[in-house]
């Protein structure tokens, strides 16, 4: 199986993009104040749309902290963290960010750029809302926090009200700290940006239904970035356009992700960081390819378009499928099993995230009761290595494997 | 220990304090119990419907359920636990008020793990944002419509006013034996108020209300004892304060989810009873899983540590749970800065071990005010 087959062209001009998007954040404070243009951390559920509106800058300390743990830099960065008092057992991403503000010599980019302001929203977790006010604390600058009800069954319309409300109070305090006026149009043009990148996003991931699958989890999980951080520009919209055009090369020439792939997985969770290729190769080698996951379709849902600019982006934001119950998540697994034709599926028990995690026991079992296919549950985190047992995790894998006839 | 006149009475709910959950169904025959998890669920809606609103605690020793993680905090494990073995089948169902992610799982395990209904509540995280208010009262509205069906009730505003009356009495005679608390035994006050929690609540408040008496007759000045204020979750045992008091020490204030925080904070009764629960939520004393700003808990434990005249304070950090480690860094912080010793104090589960102890006794006797016992 030669590197060809595995590593998409693309790949390059994503990592150009991505340093450019990194170079502008880093540099921001040279060109920011000039342009009156503040720079925003914010977390990867919140609604950047707006943001955007305001001409605010974004900068992702979850996407950072991946990017700690892909370098591996992120234990020296958790332990920093850990020696200012918080716990080993609060989520890594956190405490890699934390880490680098206490250990910037550390860091991948050194010093990060301070932000104007923070904006934080509850979608994906609670943990984000007490990590950003650890951050509005120590950093001395406003908090923006929207607040999205969690859908234990349909995502009710009081909640779309109140999370509009938000937004609209979002909008005001937007206005006063940077002196400009919402502009709706404006808005409406870079909810479109949005809406085109998600379906881009969306077609590439379900390239994976074709035999054999062109696209493989670590592809998935590389090439998520701009969706991600990108969301809602030009920019996105044309690095998907030029990987999607990649990916449909490569089903119609037959190319395969995984070269003589014998088995379909599904990946379940954030991945693991720091072992990215060499875990996923385990598998690769032995003929298995991920073909999809549930983690980067959080990113492929597109907005409605109404009236109210706020009120599509209170509907879409809340109705993330973090956010949203078990039986949800129960059906989206069973339906990407369906739809991808997928043989097993591989289940991340991550230690950083709870509210994705500690479900995941009850889902297997509903998951393997309705669709009759086996799936395996592996303990680690998503950027501590010290929370993974990589032996004992290849053991399972490999049982997991011979269970499948491999 | 006799308390005098209401001793009887005083017994009866710390036997009900200690008794296992299995009991409770034989003791008090014929009641609709709705179990809840969280001390933001509103008991009124239940006991307004005619039912008995009941506080799920976990076992003292949990296992470890297979349907949830090792790295969850004993609190689910063990509430999750009663659930899967049926412990808890007397129950007419179970009601999660959505706090942290992990209660946030167990409330969706439980509806495959335990066969009893579940109602499920989302307050706002955020209780003074821009319409939260109008938010919850319609979830609280729509949360009683829900009850009322299942239950074939009728969901009456008047009986929602009288439920409110009976909570709010319960509240203020909580308020009372809080006032005699540096004077009272800790255990026996954490007791009494974990008893108010599972009983059914006119009982609680007739047996309380022929025990204060005898209380405040034999509460005594703590002379010689090392004053605590105490800050965390759910503490299902005594075994913490019997520990304080073995080490010459006395909890003055708790802000525990099981201990006062519980019953802080009348509902308005002016106000239509929906409004009134839903604005409750915004002045009850802050709570790691709710925004009220980002110094609000520092500065409610300081006047509480300053009110209550507390040597130190204690932040127990049940392992796992995740709102109390992020807040004890800056709440320990801010409190030391105002001269405050603060203890942060990690525990697996509520029954303490030598570790534990060692650091306790050595905060305490680091303490000054007291002479030891």
């Amino acid at each position: 199986m030669s590197d060809k087959q595995h590593t998409l062209h693309s790949a390059r001009r994503l990592g150009r993009l991505m340093s450019r998007y990194y170079l502008s954040s880093r540099y921001h404070s040279l060109w920011g104040p000039l342009l009156r243009r503040p720079l925003a951390w914010v977390t990867s559920g919140a609604p950047v749309e707006i943001l955007r509106v305001f001409g605010i800058h974004p900068f992702y300390p979850e996407n950072y902290g991946a990017l700690c743990g892909a370098r591996r830099a992120s234990l020296a960065l958790c332990q920093a963290a850990e020696a200012r008092g918080y716990s080993q057992d609060l989520c890594s991403y956190a405490r890699c960010h934390l880490g680098s503000l206490f250990s910037p010599e550390h860091a991948p980019l050194k010093k990060l750029p301070p932000p104007d302001l923070l904006v934080a929203c509850n979608n994906i977790c609670g943990t984000v809302l007490k990590w950003y006010e650890e951050l509005a604390r120590r950093l001395r600058v406003p908090l923006l926090f929207i607040d999205t009800p969690f859908i234990a069954g349909e995502l009710e319309d009081r909640a779309v009200a109140y999370v509009q409300e938000q937004l609209r109070a979002m909008v005001e305090e937007l206005s006063r700290l940077t002196g400009r006026r919402w502009d709706a149009a404006r808005a409406r043009r870079i909810m479109g940006l949005s809406n085109e990148a998600v379906l881009l996003w969306r077609e590439i991931r379900y390239m994976g239904r074709h035999r054999p699958s062109p696209l493989n989890a670590p592809d998935l999980f590389i090439h998520m970035a701009p969706i991600v951080v990108l969301r809602g520009t030009p920019q996105a919209v044309h690095y998907y356009r030029l990987l999607l055009s990649e990916v449909r090369e490569r089903v119609k020439k037959g190319i395969a992700a995984v070269p003589g792939e014998r088995v379909r997985l599904l990946w379940d969770n954030i991945a693991i960081w720091y072992r990215l290729n060499r875990f996923f190769r385990f598998f690769a080698e032995r003929g298995a390819c991920f073909v999809t996951d549930t983690y980067t379709g959080g990113w492929d849902t597109e907005m409605a378009v109404r009236e109210d600019p706020l009120e599509s982006l209170a509907e879409a934001y809340a109705g993330i499928f973090l956010n949203r119950s078990l039986q949800f998540r129960v059906r989206q697994m069973v339906e990407l099993i369906r739809d991808f034709a997928v043989d097993g599926f591989v289940m991340h028990s991550n230690r950083s995230c709870k509210p994705y995690s500690l479900v995941q026991e009850e889902i297997r079992r509903q998951v393997v009761e309705q669709t009759g296919i086996p799936g395996l549950v592996v303990e680690a985190d998503q950027t501590d290595p010290r929370a993974f047992a990589e032996e004992t995790v290849l053991n399972r894998a490999q049982a997991f494997l011979e269970a499948l006839a491999l | 220990m006799s308390y005098g006149t209401g001793s009887g009475e005083l017994h009866e709910i710390l036997e009900v304090a200690s008794s296992a959950p299995a009991a409770w169904a034989a003791r008090y025959p014929g009641r609709r119990f709705l179990g809840f998890f969280c001390s933001c669920w509103p008991e009124e809606l239940v006991s307004a419907l005619g039912g008995e609103p009941l506080r799920v605690l976990p076992p003292a020793r949990p296992g470890s359920p297979a349907r949830l993680p090792a790295y969850c905090c004993t609190v689910a494990r063990g509430c999750l636990e009663l659930g899967e073995k049926g412990t808890l089948g007397f129950l007419a169902g179970a009601g999660f008020a959505h706090a942290c992610d992990t209660m946030q799982c167990l409330g969706d395990i439980w509806r495959y793990a335990a066969g009893m209904p579940v109602f499920y509540l989302v307050p706002p995280v955020a209780p003074l944002a821009c319409g939260a208010e109008e938010y919850y009262t319609e979830e609280l509205s729509a949360l009683y419509a829900r009850l009322a069906g299942a239950w074939g009730e009728e969901p009456r505003e008047d009986a929602l006013r009288e439920a409110v009356k009976l909570h709010n009495r319960v509240r203020a005679l909580v308020g009372r034996l809080e006032e005699l608390r540096a004077g009272l035994p800790s255990p026996l006050v954490a007791a009494v108020l974990r008893a108010g929690q599972v009983m059914p609540r006119r009982e609680f408040l007739r047996l309380l209300e022929e025990a204060l008496p005898g209380l405040a007759a034999r509460a005594s000045r703590p002379a010689g004892r090392r004053l605590l204020a105490v800050s965390g979750a759910v503490l299902e045992t005594d075994d913490f304060y019997r520990l304080v008091e073995e080490l010459g020490g006395r909890v003055v204030a708790d802000d525990t989810c099981t201990g006062y925080r519980h019953y802080a904070a009348p509902v308005e009764e002016s106000l239509p009873p929906l409004v009134a629960l839903a604005r409750r939520l915004a002045s009850r004393p802050p709570c790691p899983c709710r925004h009220l700003g980002l110094e609000a808990r520092a500065r409610y434990l300081l006047q509480l540590v300053r009110s209550k005249g507390a040597h130190g304070l204690v932040l127990i950090l049940r392992k796992y749970c995740e709102p109390h480690a992020w807040d004890a860094v800056h709440v320990a912080g801010a409190l030391r800065g105002a001269g405050v010793p603060v203890l942060v104090l990690e525990t697996e589960g509520p029954v303490v071990g030598e570790q534990e102890r060692t650091r306790l006794q050595a905060f305490l006797e680091q303490l000054s005010g007291g002479s030891g016992p």
